[in-house]
């Protein structure tokens, strides 16, 4: 029975104490590279793009606190420039962030045998970015499932700090930001995801993340609107049942 | 409460910021209650979380090749020959994710450069 397919198994649950401290820098030092990094520059673009918006700076930082996703930050800007009616705001900010509940669902289960992981499970989720929960999903080999929420927390905070102080540099540089630039920090929120999902190892992820990249765009012209729950069911099941018969004929 | 919803967006920023902020929480909220009933080492979460990746993949090539805003003011063939261009780079260099992304940004940079120079 080949039970650990995504790699999101289960290590068995160490019986000594587990230091928390230890835990939480370590998570720190890993955000700390690449992913806080990526986070910092792509939330530069965003806070450049409230200031050419017209808006302050604290609409910028507790917008990306509290939205904590760009394509949803993106479109909360956008739609309250053109004027839009709330409703369809609101629309449209909840649809771009609907990743967040196959996140959330994905994500939280694996916090079930951690103490402070089960008991702050509604704060992680709002510290909860592609980023955090695909940094998680990456280590879980590594874990016990104790070790997880002080290990996500530490993460997810470098991710958070680097975030909002990215998104106050944004702002304050935005009149020295030329055009090019704006649009290239924007633009690598994007590409940095493609590559972090590109090295993935587990077969049932990779053939998902190549049948949503190929059906994205052809799902969003059919229904702008219901697009993206449409391609994450249809490309997840080709990957989930793909990576299964795979390894029936392996 | 009719009035809110249906005005437009001279609404303060501040409470279109707050709803928004709530309506995004919704889908993490929701998520989490559930979360409570699944069971870590199950075949459905497994299945959940390559729905996860379908769906980021979808909205990642949806950004990169249909994109609505600040992208919108550059071209499909920079973003796509950029991406393409960082893909070769990556499994030159075994997978690397850094190597990756900064040789994609590096040429989605300087392809925008040289349009804004009229050189393209």
């Amino acid at each position: 029975m080949a039970k650990r397919r995504l790699r999101i198994s289960t290590p068995p649950r160490s019986d000594t104490d587990i230091d928390v401290m230890k835990l939480f820098w370590m998570g720190f030092r890993d955000g700390f590279s690449l992913p806080a990094f990526m986070v910092s520059a792509s939330m530069i673009g965003y806070g450049a793009l409230v200031h050419s918006a017209g808006m302050d700076i604290f609409i910028a930082i507790v917008s990306t606190i509290g939205i904590w996703g760009l394509p949803g930050q993106v479109a909360f800007i956008e739609y309250v420039l053109l004027g839009a009616p709330v409703a369809s705001i609101l629309l449209a900010v909840s649809l771009a962030n609907m990743r967040f509940l196959p996140m959330s669902l994905s994500l939280v289960p694996l916090f079930r045998n951690s103490e402070s992981g089960w008991r702050w499970r509604y704060l992680w989720a709002q510290f909860m970015s592609v980023n955090t929960w695909v940094g998680l999903l990456r280590k879980i080999p590594d874990l016990t499932p104790d070790q997880r929420g002080p290990y996500y927390a530490g993460f997810s905070t470098i991710c958070m700090i680097a975030g909002s102080g990215g998104t106050t540099l944004g702002f304050l540089m935005a009149e020295t930001l030329p055009f090019f630039v704006t649009v290239t920090l924007v633009f690598i929120n994007p590409i940095y995801f493609a590559f972090v999902f590109a090295a993935m190892r587990a077969r049932a992820c990779l053939i998902a993340f190549a049948a949503g990249a190929l059906t994205g765009p052809l799902f969003y012209l059919l229904s702008p609107e219901w697009s993206l729950p449409m391609c994450g069911i249809v490309a997840g099941t080709v990957g989930f049942y793909a990576d299964r018969m795979l390894r029936r004929f392996a | 409460m009719t009035d809110v919803i249906g005005s437009n967006a001279t609404t303060a920023p501040w409470v279109l910021l707050i709803l928004a902020i709530s309506v995004t929480y919704l889908w993490r909220g929701l998520g989490t209650a559930i979360a409570a009933r699944i069971d870590p080492e199950s075949d459905f979460l497994q299945w959940i979380a390559c729905v996860a990746y379908g769906l980021l993949a979808g909205l990642i090539s949806r950004i990169i090749i249909l994109p609505v805003g600040i992208l919108e003011g550059t071209e499909l063939v920079d973003r796509v020959g950029a991406t393409a261009f960082g893909f070769v780079l990556f499994f030159i260099f075994r997978r690397n994710i850094g190597v990756g992304t900064l040789s994609a940004a590096g040429m989605f940079m300087l392809l925008v450069w040289l349009r804004a120079q009229g050189i393209l």
